[in-house]
């Protein structure tokens, strides 16, 4: 991997992240009813609408309050919370540690399992095996997670078997076991859909490779078929899954709003839901930039990986 | 005089049985539609010492044949009948562990294409390291050194660097090199060769075809070559196999089958094989009447990238297609312009119909363009192009007659209530029945949608057809029907024609003028009469040295390199 690529694709990171940020603010404080409106709500004075426009600078031109929004936010400053008087960064701080160990939960779960369900359908194509996987693929993927997450509640958690407990959370540090309990049904509802999803891509990917020229040309040099797949087949087939994987963080983000509320998983997504009914805006953005953030150093990594395991992409 | 690629005849008593022999070999594949025989009753012995010469065009069962060889089936191939022996030993008998441990070690393959039969993401230097270690138990370490050894012997010149570079940081010519230094590697009873020059570049094939030679010198190794191209085979094997429908037609020592084909299909074959020395071409229009189109320094550089782009993406070094080129077409004359890929060819047909935007000047009929954007439909209707694939080049969901209807509605060329005839009659000209206006191009054959793609250029009535590689998807006869067609269209109409490709027995055959391009850039032009005359470009030079010239009836095949020239 050439440093210029690496720059390259960093600069190309923080290209996304300004169009965003710029989104971020747009929205929440260009369009019309401004944040004051928003925060005192339409039976509002007009002295009250100024004052409090005064307090969140909110009379200075869009392009300054810009800047100082950015420059703060660059120095870790999201501003407070309006409904909890807090700061943003210290609300969103915690949220994020506990979305995040939901989320590396689900992702590490997904890889474990669809790589490898994907390659044993490609190898036995046509088999029982692979009709079985190809079913639970479509039938997973055509589920959506709230409908996933009440079967797994009713199944699991419900008082007929109790396996596991049907909502909260219990942070890692204090207790692995109580967070293990608690993060399986969550977790499996929003690796359900990613794995057949991913399933199939490794399958379909690995099934081109094993047509290829040059997997006929290591089997007719004599190799046998472990070495064919694993040293041959396998390195060019899993490219294409990694990056399929980094695009479907961008469904896990938003799956894990709906898995967190059902789930009562004190992560972003229920920050996220209580910030909008509450009009928090400063929430709202801090909120919406570091999805947007994780997403786009997410792609950054895949990019990574898959320089790692095509040669091809490496030194350009 | 240039080395014929030949060993010494062995003499009878060193070659006592055949290292592979096949006898009344029948296999067919279950398909849908019912049972296909590949392959009918094959009676082949290869033996040590002469390379023999499995001749067919596509869908003859010559590949079939190397696969049931290599007992690499799929699952659908039935097995009738016969033995495939290999010294003695009857392959179809052995288990799987059996055939892996002779694949790679007693037979080995050399692929067509090396851009693909090598793994992209694998070292060089592995790929040959782990038939090594497979074989013959040598260490990873030990197999490297042997394998560095093994690429030296094929004529690379570091090979310790080769052997650490990834494929896509190898030439053609490099790769095709690691591939057969890996079926040479263990030193195996055969190598079959499947096609090792077609996907290459004309000199990069010539030098490919003298290490072949060479290694079979040194090695001694039994060799079995399959190839489309006759002209081609008569230069490297002794015997030859002509394969047809499933079916070994003929078979005989190379002379014997080259000067007197017993059987029709031979001789159809060797006919449609094009020889510079049989012109098909009418003469040379008359020079004087000036350039119908021309270009004058026209240049296309491909490294010109929006600035976003250009910031996001790997910075490209310019990337010229064409580089300042200027050269004319007289009216009703066939301009000839030959090169290898990457040489600008394809370039400058696609600048020539508007398809591609260009610096520098286009002239035709009294007018000027300097821009994509200025040329017309007048100068589109004029100015058709033929492409090298045409199942890529015709919708496959319009009917042949909409096809063609197509130019005609267009340009408003004839009364809507005249089109249908129009479309029948040009059918006819490239001898298609009329009731193919109703199919679909998927229902034709290859020869067949080239003559369609051919009659849609034609249509338009244009005083210029460029036919980018038209025949080089297409078999040996097809080809030749193509391109007497195409002359006999040209004769009748006295269009101007453009003919591009890498074939140069074949732009010898037809061209009154070849262009020759390098890089991008024009390095020769002259009158097919010059072709051999001391002022050509060394290139040109090295191309025409590159091309086998076919045998020739009156002489011994071996020797027969007449007017070839010298390898630079």
């Amino acid at each position: 991997m050439s440093p210029s690529y690496l720059a390259r694709r960093l600069s190309a990171v923080l290209l996304v992240l300004l169009i965003v940020t710029f989104a971020v603010f747009a929205i929440t404080t260009i369009l019309p009813g401004n944040a004051a409106v928003m925060i005192l709500g339409e039976y509002a004075t007009e002295d009250q609408l100024l004052a409090l426009e005064q307090r969140l600078g909110l009379d200075r031109p869009w392009y300054v309050q810009y800047l100082s929004w950015i420059a703060n936010i660059l120095q870790g400053d999201f501003g407070m919370s309006l409904r909890l008087s807090l700061p943003v960064s210290e609300v969103v701080g915690d949220a994020f540690w506990n979305s995040a160990s939901l989320a590396v939960t689900a992702l590490v779960t997904v890889t474990v399992i669809a790589i490898p369900i994907g390659i044993l359908a490609a190898l036995k194509r046509g088999t029982i095996a692979d009709l079985g996987i190809s079913l639970l693929a479509y039938v997973g993927t055509a589920f959506p997670e709230f409908v996933t997450a009440t079967l797994l509640l009713v199944f699991l958690a419900g008082p007929a078997t109790g396996f596991f407990p049907a909502g909260g959370f219990v942070a890692p540090n204090e207790s692995f076991a109580g967070f293990v309990s608690h993060v399986v049904l969550p977790a499996g509802t929003l690796s359900l859909i990613l794995t057949a999803h991913i399933a199939r891509q490794v399958r379909s990917e690995m099934l081109d490779v094993l047509g290829s020229d040059y997997i006929r040309a290591a089997r007719l040099k004599g190799l046998r078929e472990r070495t064919v797949v694993r040293r041959h087949a396998l390195p060019n087939s899993l490219a294409p899954a990694v990056a399929v994987i980094s695009l479907d963080i961008g469904y896990l983000l938003g799956g894990i709003i709906v898995v967190e509320e059902i789930f009562a998983w004190p992560g972003l997504g229920r920050l996220l839901i209580l910030a909008l009914e509450n009009r928090d805006l400063p929430v709202i953005q801090a909120i919406t930039l570091l999805l947007a953030t994780v997403y786009a150093l997410s792609n950054l990594i895949s990019d990574i990986v898959i320089a790692a395991l095509d040669p091809r992409v490496r030194y350009e | 005089m240039e080395r014929a690629i030949v060993p010494p005849v062995p003499d009878a008593a060193q070659a006592p049985a055949p290292v592979l022999e096949i006898r009344d070999y029948t296999l067919g594949y279950n398909t849908p539609a019912g049972r296909f025989e590949a392959l009918k009753s094959i009676d082949l012995q290869v033996w040590r010492g002469p390379t023999l010469g499995l001749v067919g065009e596509s869908g003859s069962g010559k590949t079939s044949l190397a696969w049931a060889i290599m007992r690499y089936l799929p699952e659908n191939a039935v097995e009738n009948s016969g033995t495939i022996e290999l010294s003695g030993e009857n392959l179809r008998a052995k288990s799987v562990p059996e055939i892996l441990a002779i694949r790679g070690r007693r037979i080995s393959m050399v692929f067509q294409d090396p851009s693909t039969s090598l793994n992209p993401a694998i070292r060089l230097g592995d790929q040959i390291a782990e038939v090594l270690v497979q074989h013959r138990g040598l260490t990873l370490k030990e197999a490297r050194g042997e394998g560095e050894a093994l690429l030296a012997r094929t004529g690379i010149t570091r090979p310790a660097d080769m052997m650490l570079r990834y494929p896509h940081e190898a030439s053609g010519g490099e790769k095709q090199r690691v591939v057969i230094a890996t079926a040479f590697a263990c030193n195996p009873e055969l190598i079959i060769f499947d096609e090792p020059t077609t996907a290459l570049d004309i000199i990069t094939a010539r030098q490919i075809l003298e290490l072949f030679g060479r290694l079979r010198d040194e090695t001694g190794v039994t060799a079995l070559y399959i190839s489309h191209d006759l002209g081609l085979v008569s230069r490297i094997a002794q015997d030859v196999a002509v394969i047809h429908d499933g079916v070994i037609v003929e078979r005989g020592s190379c002379a014997s089958i080259f000067k007197a084909p017993r059987q029709p299909y031979t001789k159809a074959l060797l006919a449609a094989v094009p020889r510079p020395d049989l012109r098909i071409a009418p003469p040379a229009p008359d020079a004087s009447a000036g350039d119908l189109l021309s270009v004058e320094d026209v240049s296309v550089n491909y490294g010109n990238a929006p600035a976003l782009l250009r910031f996001l993406s790997p910075p490209r070094a310019d990337a010229y297609g064409a580089r300042s080129v200027s050269l004319g077409v007289r009216p009703g004359e066939i301009l000839g312009i030959v090169g290898e890929s990457g040489s600008g060819k394809s370039t400058l047909a696609k600048v020539l119909v508007g398809l591609q935007t260009f610096e520098g000047r286009l002239s035709f009929g009294g007018r000027a363009f300097t821009s994509r954007r200025m040329i017309d439909r007048d100068y589109r209707r004029a100015v058709q192009i033929v492409f090298q694939h045409p199942d890529a080049s015709l919708n496959p969901r319009q009917r042949i007659g909409t096809i063609l209807s197509r130019p005609l509605r267009l340009y408003d060329l004839v009364p809507p209530a005249d089109i249908a005839a129009r479309v029948r009659a040009l059918l006819e000209e490239v001898l298609l029945d009329a009731d193919f206006a109703a199919r679909y191009p998927h229902q034709l054959s290859g020869g067949e949608k080239q003559r369609v793609a051919i009659a849609r250029a034609f249509a338009a009535e244009p005083s210029l057809v460029i036919c980018d590689e038209i025949t080089s998807s297409l078999d040996v006869s097809v080809q030749a029907s193509v391109a007497r067609l195409l002359i006999e269209l040209q004769r009748r109409t006295g269009t101007a024609c453009i003919f591009i490709t890498h074939d140069l027995n074949l732009v010898r055959q037809l061209a009154h003028r070849i262009a020759v391009m390098q890089h991008g850039k024009l390095v020769d032009l002259f009158d097919i009469a010059d072709v051999t005359s001391d002022a050509r470009d060394a290139y040109t030079r090295s191309l025409l040295a590159a091309v086998p010239i076919p045998f020739d009836a009156e002489t011994d095949p071996v020797t027969s390199e007449a007017g070839a020239g010298n390898m630079p």
